[in-house]
């Protein structure tokens, strides 16, 4: 067919109102998604910086972790969570700049989360020294490297 | 690659906006200043390349290992 990038199709939601979905084939599968609902990283991530889109996908199982697949790159997904629940005196404050990037203000509101990594030895890790600053206001993401922390790009995951 | 040689207390600019200084040399290190526009990111390269790898190796991950780690947080949780 030569199909190339994100394929448009028609799709009715339960209340009868026309959306427009797409689809993406990704290494798990085909995932259809609501392109006006994508996760924008304006500055992609660091290593991958042409990523601009991602889709948040749920995870399957109950649980802190949820997981994002890049819209242009079916081999790139990260797993994240929200590093608080393991970590409760960790805290990152978007500067000034940072929040600019996210489009938004003082008063609006900045999530933290935090890539975790499966190595090959099935170690489980947290990125603290990168985590990713979140405006669900703007759907935007920006991730950051910290200066001068102690926060290990390699903080082992504590099992509750 | 460019390479200049400055004493103490000399810079270089580079473009119209950013501006390097050496502020000191101490034990074989070389503290350095740098003006640039707020937007600019600045890191020290070993720090940069650590970040970089380590989201190269995050991608490595299959739906098994979610599944799995899920499961133990999950199990931890329930003690």
């Amino acid at each position: 067919m030569g199909h190339s990038g994100p394929q448009r199709v028609e799709h009715y939601s339960g209340c009868g109102e026309e959306k427009m979905m797409e689809k993406i084939q990704s290494r798990f599968g085909e995932i259809e998604y609501d392109p006006d609902n994508t996760l924008q990283f304006p500055e992609g991530l660091i290593g991958f910086e042409d990523l601009r889109n991602f889709i948040v996908m749920p995870n399957e199982k109950e649980g802190p972790l949820f997981w994002i697949q890049s819209v242009d790159d079916p081999q790139v997904a990260f797993i994240l969570t929200d590093p608080t629940d393991f970590y409760y005196d960790y805290r990152v404050v978007p500067d000034e700049r940072e929040r600019e990037k996210l489009g938004i203000d003082e008063t609006e509101d900045c999530l933290i989360v935090s890539v975790v990594s499966v190595s090959s030895e099935r170690k489980i890790t947290l990125n603290l020294a990168a985590p990713i600053l979140f405006a669900p206001e703007t759907n935007r993401a920006l991730q950051v490297i910290l200066e001068g922390t102690n926060f290990s790009s390699q903080t082992p995951l504590p099992i509750l | 690659m460019l390479v200049l040689t400055r004493k103490t207390g000399e810079g270089i600019i580079i473009g119209d906006d950013i501006k390097i200084t050496v502020v000191e040399l101490k034990g074989g290190g070389v503290r350095i200043g740098i003006d640039a526009p707020r937007e600019m990111k600045i890191h020290r390269q070993e720090v940069f390349d650590r970040i970089k790898q380590e989201n190269k190796e995050a991608i490595r991950w299959d739906i098994a290992d979610l599944n799995e780690l899920s499961t133990i947080l999950d199990a931890g949780r329930r003690k």
